[in-house]
């Protein structure tokens, strides 16, 4: 069954969740002026893993990328299903550890630590636990509730707006080497993987995750831009998270809740659950199809205790950021490898099967 | 059997998830906590002084509670008034703060920095300064002003008792002034009046965070009109007549040569005739408004350069003409030689009911 728009839905969700948090903090960290350029510079390089990726995968067929890579041979599927896991496992605990202290700063002050972790940890395995077709489901159904609110907040966010401050309009490209910006192509590797993981259960038309993508232009630039033009780049530097702040400025007063900051919040954080799930799932195929004697009900319990533990060994909001940096060399490495890999591999078996 | 067990497992878990649902931890009901609507604060000898003025119902209505503490930090100061009270007291509901002159003279960095950092006190509040002492101030409140859940902030709040002279700034534009390099505030000053009022002074000129002079209620005015803030409603007096604002529009071009920033500044004013002395006609009106506003925008500009506080934000229009470098400098480098061009064009929509001789 054509399920594009479900799959294009989750693939747009899923991205809203992760770029509203972290990303026009390293942004804004990365470079003083010109902003754009290296946030179109960034897009550019998601759209074009994706073109080669979804190349790849009409070229795939019907089969996932883990039993594409474990066909190929041991060697191959060392060298590619190991970090892809690896870059898995560091997901979760980075984003359960962000996401529970953003929680903890932005509005549950008093609730411990890992009362939040494990209730994020889960919610996400239990939906996680329940299959890729009931993780399309929740996301339709969050979607169809979520979307127009952030979609509302969002346009209410350039209510103090001053359009001056967007000079100037270039800058140096010294941002190339700042460590801030490499950290912001969390957003751009972190959330395509997935697609490639589907194909079994799911079909979908590749043509309809580039429109998806495009779609979420505005979000990277205006989530950057809006701390910056309500703030300007001075003021906007000295926030952990420059969006949120930019948000708890606006006041609208025919709505009778004084803070909208906490229905973003709370909608981008529904996403992330659902991100989160799919990190997992996608998890449990990779071990599962590289030892099948494994049962996914246990692989699915144990990755998240595993990230449960490692997160508890986190201390501060600085060691999450080192972490956060570690990851950097491995997530260049699946931005690039994955997507190229697929669509040569892909192409091999298409050719051996035409030789046949 | 094994799948009745998994079955119950499932919906005992979904069932537990039930408990999650409140999302609270160490949960305080609303009738244990204290919400201070207003909050002063001020700074002797490093020690702060800390007033909270806490609406509370009794069975008459609505009284109002001040109590002051002091800290060395604000926080200890509150958590001080916390431990005296029998209820807790929670800074989320905070509308206003007040703070006394000759604190906002030292600066407000630190303290506005915090406010900004702790999540409780939402960057919404507005701040005002009080022109005397905080003790006095609050017990005339207290003593003269009809009890309310909302006292004295309904002074400030845009759809109650605001007026176009009088600025209006909340605490993140203060931040924002304090790291900007093109952009200033100006924050209200008030003070206690007689028979239940509160007089307004006029705004106070922040530089950096630091209060540095001081400008009159009319000069507020313009200073709404020019930063966009509709100056509908305001009555104009002249020597001749008074008329009411309808409608302000600006129009800036900015121009950079030499080094020398120029900008020219067009307002747009469309006025009602409301009250005449004698015999007045409209071409009087005019030339006297224009006048008037023209004489009360150099008194404020020749205050911005001196102090080097861009209220304006002057600066705003030129950052695509400086670069980012040079910017950083705009305040002490390029504001005192700006050269503004300011022209006003008024426009009498109508006279009223009556025909203007």
């Amino acid at each position: 069954m054509d399920k594009s728009w479900q799959v294009t839905l989750i693939y747009f969700i899923t991205h809203l969740g992760l770029i509203f948090f972290m990303y026009p903090g390293d942004i804004i960290a990365s470079t003083e002026d010109g902003h754009w350029i290296p946030i179109v510079l960034g897009f550019a390089v998601h759209l074009g893993a994706i073109a080669v990726y979804m190349k790849g995968l009409v070229r795939l067929g019907n089969r996932d990328i883990v039993s594409m890579y474990l066909g190929m041979g041991k060697g191959v599927s060392l060298l590619f299903l190991l970090p892809i896991t690896v870059y898995f496992l560091l997901i979760c605990v980075v984003s359960v550890r962000c996401l529970s202290e953003i929680m903890t700063v932005v509005f549950l002050s008093s609730t411990p630590l890992w009362a939040i972790m494990f209730l994020f940890l889960f919610i996400s395995s239990y939906i996680a636990f329940k299959g890729i077709r009931s993780i399309f489901r929740t996301g339709l159904l969050i979607g169809c509730i979520n979307v127009p609110v952030i979609l509302f907040f969002f346009s209410a966010s350039f209510q103090n707006v001053d359009w001056r401050y967007v000079y100037p309009l270039i800058g140096k490209s010294s941002f190339l080497t700042n460590p801030s910006y490499l950290e912001s192509f969390f957003v751009f590797a972190g959330g395509f993987l997935f697609l490639g993981f589907t194909q079994p259960y799911v079909a979908y038309r590749k043509r309809h995750i580039v429109f998806g993508a495009l779609a979420l232009l505005p979000f990277f630039v205006f989530s950057v831009y809006i701390p910056i033009l309500t703030f300007g780049q001075a003021t906007a530097s000295t926030f952990n998270f420059p969006f949120v702040v930019a948000l708890d400025t606006i006041s609208i007063t025919w709505i009778m809740f004084d803070r909208i900051t906490l229905f973003l919040l709370l909608s981008l954080i529904s996403f992330m659950m659902l991100y989160l799930s799919i990190v997992l799932w996608s998890a449990m195929r990779v071990v599962n199809q590289s030892f099948p004697s494994l049962k996914p009900a246990y692989i699915l319990l144990a990755i998240p205790l595993f990230v449960f533990i490692v997160c508890l060994y986190i201390p501060d909001w600085k060691d999450i950021t080192e972490f956060y940096w570690w990851g950097t060399y491995l997530r260049f490495y699946i931005l690039v490898a994955v997507p190229l890999s697929t669509c040569f591999f892909a192409g091999r078996i298409r050719k051996r099967k035409v030789g046949l | 059997m094994k799948r009745t067990l998994k079955r119950g497992a499932g919906l005992s878990a979904v069932v537990g998830l039930l408990c999650a649902l409140c999302g609270c931890w160490d949960n305080r009901d609303i009738d244990h906590r204290s919400l201070p609507v207003v909050m002063g604060v001020a700074l002797h000898d490093d020690l702060y002084e800390v007033v909270l003025q806490i609406p509370e119902t009794s069975q008459k209505g609505i009284d109002i509670r001040i109590i002051s503490q002091t800290g060395k930090t604000i926080n200890q100061a509150v958590d001080k008034i916390s431990e005296r009270m029998e209820t807790s007291v929670d800074l989320l509901h905070l509308k206003l703060i007040l703070v006394e002159t000759e604190y906002a003279r030292e600066g407000l960095t630190d303290s506005i920095s915090s406010f900004m950092r702790a999540r409780d006190i939402s960057p919404k509040t507005i701040i005002a300064i009080c022109d005397e002492k905080l003790d006095p101030f609050f017990d005339y409140v207290a003593s003269s002003m009809t009890p309310k859940g909302t006292t004295l902030y309904d002074c400030f709040e845009k759809n109650a008792g605001w007026n176009p002279q009088m600025s209006l700034t909340r605490i993140w534009e203060v931040y924002r002034s304090i790291h900007s390099y093109t952009r200033d505030v100006a924050i209200p000053i008030i003070k206690s009046g007689r028979s239940g009022t509160i007089d307004y002074l006029g705004s106070a000129l922040i530089k950096n965070g630091k209060m540095v002079d001081r400008i009159s209620p009319e000069e507020t005015l313009l200073f709404n009109s020019f930063n966009g803030q509709s100056a509908q409603g305001k009555i104009e007096v002249m020597d001749h007549a008074s008329v009411l604002i309808l409608r302000s529009s600006v129009r800036h071009r900015s121009k950079f040569a030499h080094g020398t920033p120029h900008l020219d500044v067009r307002i747009t004013l469309k006025v009602s005739i409301v009250e005449t002395k004698g015999s007045v006609t409209s071409k009087l009106v005019k030339k006297e408004v224009e006048e008037i506003l023209a004489k009360r925008f150099d008194g404020m500009l020749h205050k911005v350069q001196t102090q080097e506080s861009d209220i304006l934000g002057l600066g705003q229009y030129f950052r695509k003409d400086i670069p980012r470098a040079q910017l950083r400098n705009w305040r002490t480098e390029y504001l005192p030689k700006l050269k503004v061009d300011f022209k006003i064009n008024t426009i009498i929509q109508n006279d009223g009911n009556t025909k203007l001789t």
